[in-house]
């Protein structure tokens, strides 16, 4: 098992050194020059040379790239290039937000959708089975744009059930009362896809052998839903889940941007819009690290789950 | 050998495991018969083609191609609902101090307008060649130009550009639309069905290209095995290591704006990995078969296994990705556009009429959101549902999970 | 549970400090783009500024009420003492003036003092700073240069070495001796990036750059109490602040309803300010009709929702908010890059083609629909508000695109068989219009397709980010563009300086190099405002008519809605801020002090 832990991280580096490449080619090469817009709005050629050389993009690229090597080996950043900040302490910052909003989300849609797809699977096939289906596919034909855009105007602004947005400082408050709306939008987008899925998995799973014999042998239905399909099924759905959580840090930036959530998402497109490499740079590197390391662990997590399951 | 052979003539008595994976031209015609028998995949598969054909006849400029005229007045209601009640047409605003005293004065310069009398020519009326003949003025600089009568063309443009001027100002704009107008007063109805035919097309050509690099790459990959695939599987691996949204704004970065065919490339370039690593495995699991072993045995090349005898085995988990894709992608485009991606000016898609939008619900003007995400929404659901009748078809194992 | 959460939000704030200003009147307002720090040489963002404004103090500041703005002491005793026909400035600071405690200064009370300013000024031009105002002081004052140059060379800026233009003659006395006549250095004075600053501070506080962006230490009515970057940031008043009483003169009737109000008052009275950042516009006007904000501007898209013409809309009126409007002091123009083979020269055929594109833009159409009427179209240079505007002056530039195409008829831009115009020459041609990927420029782009389509110009849009048409457009590659320039300060000079050839690569985006126009501007730059440079600046913007650089098309409104609370708010020109100089109605509720509204609360 260790071996094969250190085998798997070992195999990791060739994967990171390809990502910090193909980032670093991507944001030196068509970044944008960064210089022109910390100059200001009066500005000649021999202070925008002077920024391009504090900011050390007039060195050559192999300079550049030992750098930012160095960088991601000692996990230091340096500084955000249009407000100083340290890199570290904008990203520990804005993560706080970001989860408050995706744990509760994630673990919310998890079990929903789990429990829906469940009650869809005892009933497969049946009318209730195909509208539920159905409802769920034209739920999902609808933009999250438009979720946002409708749910702040109907549920915060006309009905006034929820603020329409802010973020304050207490975690309660903010998990309660802040975080209410943009986690039921989130709901509504997601429960639709994994319901879809969910449901899949459990079929796949009522239909095995084993269900069949258990079934034979007198084991109640319930028995079999909830303990067997459910516990075998839980292995696509951990993998899933491990897949989606890198992506959904950055992937709720529009609620984020909607509701003044000061979170990862949002900061990665101001990073963007301003041509904040260190900012850019770091954040990628470490989505890619997650990335790769929840890939790791679901792989790990599928062999707790079920030892059958051979690691090579 | 014989049974080899047999097998890649689709001739041998399938497995019941073994159906999707056969050769075997029975294969598309009962994927089509059990298609058929489907209601919701049947409905849905018209639908969709009545979007697609929607999208050839707005695409051939036969219908909506005045989608970009304003025939109604601005933010014009939808129809049904009736006129607004009160015009809110700006009045002239005046502030304190703000610059708007009447008297406007006439200053004296002594600045010289190096076209001032070409301009004082034109303003009273004379045309090019007028002014010229009668001295007063210097000839126009084409008068070197050697057509025999050298006014005529410039006369002729003239009348023409006074007569579409002529043409276009009696049209009387509508107080409603049929489904409402935009803050141009553009009829949504039209913007819908224009909007329609680029985000489909955008949807199936970045799906396209998508599939192809994913197949391509996949089939290269699991064929060939050892290095290349190890190589294959690494790019892999780095591409979807990055985050989708900053790969997004990088290629979007690399490529500018330049049309609809960026977006298509933004999408299709980023697209591919899902694609690539089921046809990573279905190539891995089919080299190994024996029909492949035998078309080696006559020696068949590489490429001619790959794409000629593998490939039609696998076509149909190519299909059914493809059409997830398109669906994906239509919906990708909205947040392209939200970013700032979208489609350029002279191009109007369900994504740039959503963002749009987006400020038009809070003034209360909601018929271009209802629309946009209407037609949306309706062809998306029937693509996905068409894609759910297409995989039970062609995949019957899995008819069980699909829930028949 | 809400409720009693509140309760004891308020009674722990009412606890807190006992000075003029109250602390249970909280201030909610919103900013639409994120800030970026609080060093006044770092940082340029409006947002920033707004902040800045309230934490530091500059010598001189305009008066709330006087419009035209008008300078007056802020720290300072009086205006500067002008001698030697505008090239030596002498200001006293007013004693007893004290930054707020900090351990930078080591538990003793800091003064303010005329070689704070004398050090802020330096900063400007501190290589290593890369102050993005260092144009404000840069070729000014005498011997400054020198020094930097120095500094570029050592890579150490000497703070402490005599600069002949920036002495301080005793401690409260600041001199300034300029190499050149300037009158607009008392502008200068007034514009934030000039704020005190303690070199204690900045020493302590600064990073590699020599910026301290997030320990603002300063002198004004406020001081930064919570910061979560680009989300928050909540202001409460400075408890050692020495105050003023509001006491400004109306310049008109709803100036009068204001002074009533306000006269007397010991300032400032609002004792926390919170200060959201909301990019979405649905998200900031929902938030202001919901009650979560007290002040807020209204952008162009919003404007049709709250506004009929210039006036609220009933249901607004009825819930007693107040708007305040001012023609913002900024211009917007197309510029086409005089440097560029198709649109550049100053060759009659060239002026033609500008000014048939000039006379092709509907102006009207770009207010009614892409500033949805909050605009109006910009006749002088010069816009409203600003030292050497003519209110009378009306530009013969027109939209006249029957005109516009006989012009190019005229001066031989033939249609070819698809219906497009080529060059004389014949060569066929399309006009790269350069905007940023933003729904404004979005709609720009319509606009000029639309307006070029109409005289057969094919135009292609060539989108980029800001940085990268930053870049392009400093190095003269850009064909065309719309740009706009707010005043930094109020004098017609922020704006004339646009057009001159030596800012080419700076801030002359269309890269003009017109030797008339330079000439004009040389003598102008040497004069007091007043008709002599009145009459030149008629004759520059004679010059932008006839040889079309540019095309001006609006002055954008600015409004800001208030709720009823809120009492004495006047928006000012040049001021981003007017926090200090306003009031809130006692609450009646405990609302006030949440960050919830009343809907919600309930």
């Amino acid at each position: 098992m260790s071996a094969y832990i250190i085998r798997r991280l070992w195999q990791m580096l060739p994967t990171m050194l390809g990502v910090v490449l193909l980032v670093f080619f991507i944001f030196n090469w068509v970044g944008g020059d960064p210089a022109y817009v910390l100059a200001g709005k009066i500005s000649n050629q021999e202070q925008i040379d002077n920024i391009r050389r504090q900011l050390g993009v007039d060195q050559p690229y192999w300079v550049q790239l030992g750098i930012f090597l160095k960088q991601i080996v000692t996990a230091d950043f340096g500084a955000s290039w249009s407000t100083n900040e340290r890199v570290s302490h904008i990203l520990l910052t804005r993560l706080g937000p970001s989860l408050t909003v995706l744990v509760p989300l994630t673990i919310l849609a998890t079990l929903i959708s789990i429990g829906l797809a469940l009650a869809v699977a005892y009933v497969r096939g049946s009318f209730t089975d195909r509208m539920v289906m159905i409802v769920c596919t034209v739920g999902l034909s609808i933009s999250i744009l438009v979720y946002i855009i409708v749910f702040q105007y109907v549920f915060a602004y006309k009905l006034g059930w929820f603020p329409v947005q802010g973020w304050g400082d207490s975690f309660i408050q903010n998990l309660f009362v802040y975080a209410s709306l943009p986690i039921l939008i989130g709901l509504v987008v997601s429960i639709a896809p994994n319901l879809r899925l969910y449901r899949t998995f459990f079929l796949d799973e009522i239909n095995q052998d084993y269900v069949r014999t258990a079934r034979a042998k007198g084991v109640s239905e319930n028995r079999i839903m909830w303990i067997h399909v459910l516990r075998n099924a839980s292995i696509p759905i951990i993998t899933f889940l491990m897949a989606e959580l890198p992506g959904l840090l950055l992937g709720s930036f529009l609620i984020e941007r909607f509701f003044s959530i000061p979170g990862i998402g949002r900061e990665v497109i101001l990073a963007v819009e301003r041509s904040d490499f260190p900012v850019i740079k770091a954040i990628t590197v470490y989505v890619a690290f997650a990335t790769i390391a929840t890939n790791l662990l679901a792989d790990l997590t599928y062999k707790a789950v079920d030892p059958r399951v051979q690691l090579k | 050998m014989a049974t080899d052979l047999a097998a890649l003539r689709g001739t041998r008595a399938p497995t019941a495991r073994e159906i999707p994976h056969t050769v075997s031209p029975g294969l598309w015609t009962l994927a089509w018969r059990r298609l058929r028998s489907d209601t919701v995949g049947m409905v849905s598969l018209v639908i969709v083609a009545a979007f697609i054909l929607m999208m050839i006849l707005s695409g051939a400029g036969l219908i909506a191609s005045d989608w970009n005229r304003e025939v109604g007045v601005n933010y014009a209601p939808p129809t049904f609902l009736g006129e607004e009640a009160t015009a809110t047409a700006p009045a002239s605003i005046t502030l304190p101090g703000a610059g708007n005293a009447a008297g406007a004065t006439q200053y004296k310069s002594n600045i010289v307008d190096p076209i001032g009398d070409v301009i004082e020519a034109l303003k009273a009326g004379k045309t090019p060649g007028e002014a010229a003949s009668t001295g007063t003025l210097p000839p126009p600089e084409t008068a070197e130009e050697k057509s025999v009568d050298p006014l005529a063309e410039v006369m002729a443009d003239i009348r023409k550009s006074e007569a579409s001027k002529a043409a276009a100002k009696p049209v009387e704009r509508k107080a409603t639309l049929p489904f409402g107008g935009d803050k141009w007063g553009r009829d949504v109805l039209k913007k819908t069905i224009k909007g329609s035919e680029t985000s489909i097309f955008v949807g199936l050509a970045a799906a396209t290209l998508a599939t192809f690099l994913g197949t391509v790459f996949g089939a290269i990959a699991g064929y060939f095995g050892k290095w290349v695939d190890d190589a294959f599987n690494w790019f892999y691996s780095v591409f979807s290591s990055i985050p989708y949204l900053l790969l997004i704004l990088a290629v979007a970065a690399v490529l500018q704006q330049k049309g609809i065919f960026t977006v298509i490339l933004i999408l299709g370039l980023t697209g591919w990995t899902g694609v690539f690593r089921l046809m990573r495995a279905e190539y891995l699991k089919h080299k190994s078969r024996e029909y492949v072993q035998a078309a080696d045995a006559i020696g068949a090349s590489n490429a001619r296994r790959m794409f000629l005898h593998i490939f039609p085995n696998v076509s149909h988990v190519v299909l059914v990705q493809l059409s997830i894709l398109v669906v994906g992608f239509i919906k990708a485009e909205v947040i392209l556009s939200f970013l700032g991606f979208g489609v350029p000016v002279d191009v109007v898609s369900w994504g740039s009429m959503l963002n749009e939008a987006q400020n038009e619900l809070i003034l209360g003007k909601w018929w271009q959101l209802v629309a946009a995400t209407t037609a949306m929404a309706i062809l998306v659901t029937a693509f996905s549902l068409f894609t759910d009748a297409l995989r039970d078809a062609l995949d019957p194992k899995l008819k069980g999970r699909a829930g028949a | 549970m809400r409720r009693a959460f509140v309760i004891l939000i308020v009674a722990f704030v009412a606890t807190v400090s006992a000075h003029a200003a109250d602390p249970n009147k909280v201030l909610r307002t919103v900013f639409p783009v994120a800030e970026t720090g609080f060093d006044p040489a770092g940082v340029q963002d409006l947002y920033s500024a707004t902040i800045e404004q309230m934490l530091f103090e500059t010598l001189l500041t305009y008066d709330y009420l006087a419009r035209p703005a008008k300078l007056v002491p802020l720290t300072a005793e009086a205006l500067p003492e002008v001698s030697d026909n505008g090239k030596t400035y002498t200001v006293r600071v007013k004693k007893g003036i004290y930054f707020i405690d900090d351990p930078a200064f080591k538990g003793k009370k800091r003064e303010l003092v005329a070689a704070d300013y004398a050090y802020a000024l330096k900063r400007l031009i501190d290589p290593k700073i890369r102050s993005p105002w260092a144009w404000l002081v840069e070729g000014k004052i005498v011997g400054l240069d020198e020094l930097a140059e120095a500094a570029k060379k050592s890579g150490q800026f000497d703070y402490d070495a005599p600069v002949e233009g920036l002495t301080t003659p005793d401690r409260y006395t600041l001199q300034i001796k300029l190499r050149e006549s300037d009158y607009n250095l008392p502008y200068i004075l007034a514009h934030e990036p000039t704020s005190a600053v303690a070199r204690e501070v900045i020493d302590t506080y600064r990073d590699v750059a020599g910026r301290a962006m997030s320990n603002p230490v300063g002198t004004g009515p406020y001081v930064l109490k919570q910061w979560v970057r680009s989300s928050k940031i909540v202001l409460e008043a400075n408890p050692a602040y020495r105050g003023f009483t509001w006491d400004f003169a109306p310049g008109d009737a709803e100036d009068a309803s204001i002074v009533a109000t306000m006269k007397g008052k010991k300032m400032p009275q609002i004792g926390r300010i919170e200060v959201s950042i909301m990019e979405e516009d649905q998200a900031r006007l929902l938030a202001f009709q919901n009650d979560e904000l007290d002040l807020m501007n209204l952008e162009g898209p919003l404007a049709p929702n709250v506004l009929d013409g210039d006036k609220l809309k009933p249901e607004f009126v009825k819930k007693g908010i107040k708007l305040s409007r001012i023609v913002d002091p900024s211009i917007g123009y197309v510029y086409w890059n005089l440097q560029d083979p198709i649109v550049g020269g100053l060759s009659k055929e060239k002026i033609a083609l500008r000014r048939a594109m000039a006379m092709a833009y509907d102006v009207d159409e770009e207010i009614r629909v892409v500033r949805n009427g909050q605009a109006e179209e910009v006749q002088y240079p010069v816009p409203p508000g600003v030292v050497g505007h003519d209110s009378h002056y009306r530009s013969p530039v027109r939209y006249d695109p029957v005109l516009a195409n006989k012009l190019l008829d005229w001066f031989g831009y033939k249609r070819g068989a698809d219906g497009y115009r080529n060059l004389p020459d014949g060569k066929p041609f399309t006009i790269r219009y350069a905007s940023r990927p933003d729904s404004l420029g979005r709609q720009q782009d319509e606009l000029w397709k639309k307006a070029l389509d109409g005289i057969g110009i094919r135009m292609q849009v060539q989108k980029d980010r800001f940085p990268e048409l930053l870049k392009l457009e400093r190095q003269c590659k850009l064909m065309m563009r719309t740009a706009s320039w707010i005043a930094d300060y109020p004098d017609g000079d922020n704006f004339m300086q646009l057009l001159y050839s030596k800012y080419i690569g700076q801030n002359n985006n269309g890269c003009a190099k017109i030797p008339e126009y330079d000439a004009l501007y040389e003598k102008a730059m040497k004069l007091p405002a007043g008709p002599e440079r009145d009459r030149l600046y008629h004759d520059m913007a004679r010059i932008i008519e006839v040889y079309a650089p540019w095309r001006l098309d609006t002055s954008t409104y600015r409004n800001m809605l208030i709720q009823p609370r809120v009492v004495g708010f006047r928006k000012h020109p040049i001021l981003h801020a007017e926090w200090a100089y306003i009031d809130i109605a006692p609450a009646n509720g405990n609302d006030v002090a949440t960050g919830l509204g009343r809907r919600a609360a309930n």
